[in-house]
């Protein structure tokens, strides 16, 4: 069964119709990645999937369950994590506190155990501290747990960003655009990370623009364009459709 | 944070304590106890507004009207029902959570600016009713001659007793914050201020935490009207007026809002003395503490004693 | 009856009106709430009482020179210390700065002026005339005018001037703007000084025609503009207009049948009502964060 079954997603502004009956399946321990123009409506797609915006129609199944409408918090806490094209780190405090928040859904600590069992409620808070330091670690943050968010270098917020989304253990991670504005060097780096948290168990959905990095990482690629899935397919036949050339390489230089 | 140094951090708190313990074997001069007195109350009514503008964002221009709710419920509820302070007290604070929790749950989804006037215009209502319905709240006269409270059978009567009773509220307000924010809800309250779509995407729900944050803010201006009522033995609507609201806010943003809770308490001891070495230039004091104001944001926007601020 | 009280409204909701426009425009540039405005036109109100008593100027130059002085106190606030914060602060510091600002002139109000209600000449001579079977005071009448003449004067300059134009661009996006070699701070402060000039012109003709004036209401007028701006929708000039009629018509209304003490009441009752309801206003537009 695939973990994320959409069908027929459609998202609406008034007249503009952003995203149009898309359907796709995304498999445990795969990256699926969309890409598509400009205005293609990848960011919209996945902002109706993570509960941003509320879907104007179709439905979404996640691991078996109708969260189609479902609010952004609880989407979250059903496994689904994400990153944004325009970084959204909590610039003005620090890179530990961060990743703490992002773990926010999976600290199970209720509100009357801080006043009636504060010994557990300590504990529970020590386990998140330590969960979170050894994924610092991992993505090679920890010496700078302390610093301001705002004061890491935009590819150490990148990459903060991910650990964020990382700290909430989903069954699902969606990265919207995590190369934009990296060099290639960076964007290697990044392609392995991804890798590596992928063949951890990682179900991954990569947005990107960028051709390079979206055929190094992807099990499996969507291509849409004016909103609607275009095409589907592995890396290599996307590569190979001339359809697809057209459509978005039309616009953008081959690389 | 919460760990490494924090011991030394437990002891320099600790060694506070002792000190604001010792105080009045110290000082025996009623105008300074006096002032220490009020220092309290605003300490108190300040480490809750933190909680909402300084953690949450929120800001909020109707602080004084929750305070005012405490001050009322405890001055009616003693001067005419006979209850007794304790029990005066718990209702107060009950009061003021309740009535909190009710104006946060419609305000959950305003942004920043229109909460703020929401909660002016709150503050306003709340006066204006407290001025003008006098069988209930005896008008601009305000309510007078409010007993003596009794601990334990302990009647609290000098200066120096309301200082010990003032003094117990403000650590057991401290402990319950920073309990409170040293956990996931405290990190919550700073994610909505800095990012409140990203905060929605981690799982918070931002509405459940906004309400949260501000309702217990509420909650302990309600003890602090509550502890003024007795201590006045008055309670006039012109305690609770809009200015109280901007000097509270003053003061916390001048100490630095946030984590660091010394902070605000800082702003308070900055704000009360710069007040009372005012005085006799009373008809500047407007002037000068809006001019603290602006000097504060323009120069030093993170507060005195604060690291963090807005600031992008 | 009707017909007067109904006449009176929309005499206070033009004036009104007058106090909003300058209020929503800036709120329409910096997306700043603006807590100075109305103790700038006070201040202006209260200059413009001085002339009238102590120089006996005519009023004509001495609106004149007030609305100046207001227009110019505005822009220095907005010199000294909004710009300092426009660029980088988060939108609550330049809202308690403002606060700030707003005590501070109010502070030098009460020096010069005093804190009491004081007598404020009519600016005409006041007499009943009869018109169709209503008994309509002159000084409304004339107050209604210049407020509509203002607003018509203001929207003809915003429709086809280029400056008008210039402040609608930099009201849409203050970068694009920029780079188009607007001169961002130049537009911005001579909207502060129209807010200013238009707020003292409608403090003077509101003043004049309850015969009163305090410091009081500086602050009074602030909430004034706020409620009226929401109502019509923020940052809108037809929104400022229909706002301040509402408000006028609806606050007389009440005035005069049921209490006048429960004007206040109101104003905040429909400023709340409106934020829950509508935030955007009767004429606003929703505005969609992008994500």
């Amino acid at each position: 069964m695939p973990i994320l079954d959409t069908k027929d997603v459609t998202k609406q502004f008034g007249g503009l119709v952003a995203v149009n009956q898309v359907s796709m399946t995304v498999n445990k321990n795969e990256i699926v990645g969309i890409i598509g123009p400009n205005g293609a409506g990848k960011t919209s797609f996945i902002n109706a999937l993570t509960g941003i915006y509320k879907p104007s129609g179709g439905q979404i199944f996640f691991q078996g369950k109708d969260i189609t409408g479902f609010p952004a918090y609880k989407i979250a806490k059903q496994g689904i994590a994400r990153t944004f094209q325009n970084l959204r780190v909590f610039s003005n405090i620090s890179v530990l506190e961060n990743v703490l928040i992002g773990a926010h859904c999976r600290i199970d600590n209720p509100f009357h155990h801080i006043f009636l069992r504060p010994l557990r409620s300590k504990k529970i808070e020590r386990q998140a501290y330590a969960k979170v330091i050894a994924l610092l670690k991992n993505v090679g943050l920890e010496e700078k747990k302390e610093s301001l968010a705002k004061n890491l270098s935009y590819g150490e917020q990148r990459t903060l960003e991910i650990c964020r989304a990382l700290a909430s253990d989903p069954e699902l991670l969606i990265l919207d655009e995590p190369c934009a504005g990296m060099n290639s060097a960076e964007m290697d780096t990044l392609a392995d990370f991804v890798k590596k948290l992928r063949d951890e168990g990682q179900t991954i959905v990569v947005i990107e623009h960028n051709m390079c990095f979206i055929m190094a990482v992807s099990d499996r690629i969507i291509v849409m364009t004016e909103g609607a899935k275009f095409r589907e397919g592995t890396p290599a036949e996307i590569r190979n459709d001339l359809e697809v050339q057209k459509v978005y390489l039309g616009e953008q230089e081959v690389e | 944070m919460m760990m490494g140094s924090g011991k030394r951090k437990w002891l320099l708190l600790g060694g506070l304590t002792i000190c604001l313990l010792l105080v009045p074997m110290l000082v025996t001069d009623i105008y300074i106890l006096s002032i220490l007195n009020m220092m309290i109350i605003y300490s108190i009514l300040c480490l809750g507004l933190n909680l909402i503008l300084g953690f949450t964002g929120l800001l909020s221009l109707g602080h004084a009207a929750f305070y005012g709710i405490g001050a009322y419920t405890t001055a009616i509820l003693m001067t005419r029902y006979n209850f007794g302070f304790g029990s005066a007290f718990f209702a107060s604070a009950v009061l003021a959570l309740l009535v909190g929790i009710i104006i946060a749950i419609p305000t959950r989804k305003v942004r920043g600016d229109y909460f703020c006037l929401i909660t002016l215009a709150f503050g306003e209502i709340f006066r204006l009713v407290a001025t003008a319905w006098i069988e209930f709240t005896r008008g601009a006269m305000g309510i007078v001659r409010i007993p003596m409270p009794k601990i334990f059978g302990i009647p609290i009567a000098t200066e120096t007793d309301f200082y010990y009773l003032g003094l117990g509220i403000l650590i057991f307000t401290y402990l319950t914050i920073k309990a409170i924010t040293d956990t996931r809800y405290g990190r919550a309250f700073i994610a909505i201020r800095e990012d409140e779509l990203a905060a929605d995407t981690m799982g918070i729900n931002t509405a459940i935490y906004k309400i949260m944050a501000f309702s217990i803010g509420c909650l302990f201006a309600g003890m602090a009207g509550s502890f003024l009522a007795v201590y006045q033995t008055v309670v006039t609507p012109s305690n609770f007026r809009l200015e109280e609201s901007c000097l509270m806010i003053i003061m916390v943003i001048v100490g630095g809002m946030g984590r660091n809770l010394l902070a605000p308490l800082a702003g308070v001891v900055v704000m009360t003395v710069a007040t009372e070495v005012f005085r006799s230039v009373a008809d500047y004091r407007m002037l000068i503490i809006g001019l603290i104001m602006i000097l504060v944001l323009l120069l030093r926007p993170q507060g005195i004693f604060g690291s963090s601020s807005f600031k992008s | 009856m009707l017909g007067e009280v109904i006449l009176v409204g929309v005499m206070v909701g033009a004036v009104y009106a007058l106090v909003t426009v300058g209020y929503s425009m800036v709120y329409g540039i910096l997306k700043l709430m603006n807590f100075a405005h109305g103790d700038v036109y006070i201040f202006g109100t209260l200059v413009c009482l001085t002339l009238l008593t102590k120089y006996n100027l005519h009023p004509v130059l001495a609106i004149l020179i007030a609305a100046i002085v207001g227009g110019g106190l505005a822009s220095l606030v907005e010199l000294l210390v909004y710009r300092r914060l426009r660029a980088e602060q988060h939108r609550l510091i330049s809202m308690i700065t403002a606060l700030g600002a707003a005590y501070v002139i109010q502070n030098i109000t009460e020096l010069n002026w005093g804190n009491q209600v004081m007598f404020f000449p009519s600016i005409v001579k006041s007499k009943f005339i009869n018109f169709w079977g209503l008994q309509i005071s002159v000084t409304h009448i004339i107050t209604l005018f210049v407020a509509v003449l203002c607003i018509a004067v203001l929207i003809l300059f915003m429709r086809y001037s280029r400056y008008g134009k210039a402040i609608d661009c930099v009201s849409q996006d203050m970068d694009a703007a920029s780079l188009m070699g607007i001169p961002i701070n130049r537009i911005v402060s001579s909207v502060y000084f129209m807010g200013g000039l238009l707020g003292v012109i409608g403090g003077v003709l509101y003043s004049s025609s309850y015969n009163a004036v305090s410091l009081g209401m500086g602050f009074r007028g602030t909430l004034v503009a706020f409620t009226a701006a929401v109502i019509g929708g923020i940052g809108s000039l037809g929104g400022a207009l229909l706002g301040g009629m509402i408000l006028g018509l609806s606050e007389n209304l009440i005035g005069v049948y049921i209490s006048s003490s429960y004007r206040d009441p109101l104003m905040y009752s429909l400023l709340i009502i409106m934020l829950l309801v509508k935030p955007t206003g009767i004429l606003g537009s929703s505005d969609q964060a992008k994500v």
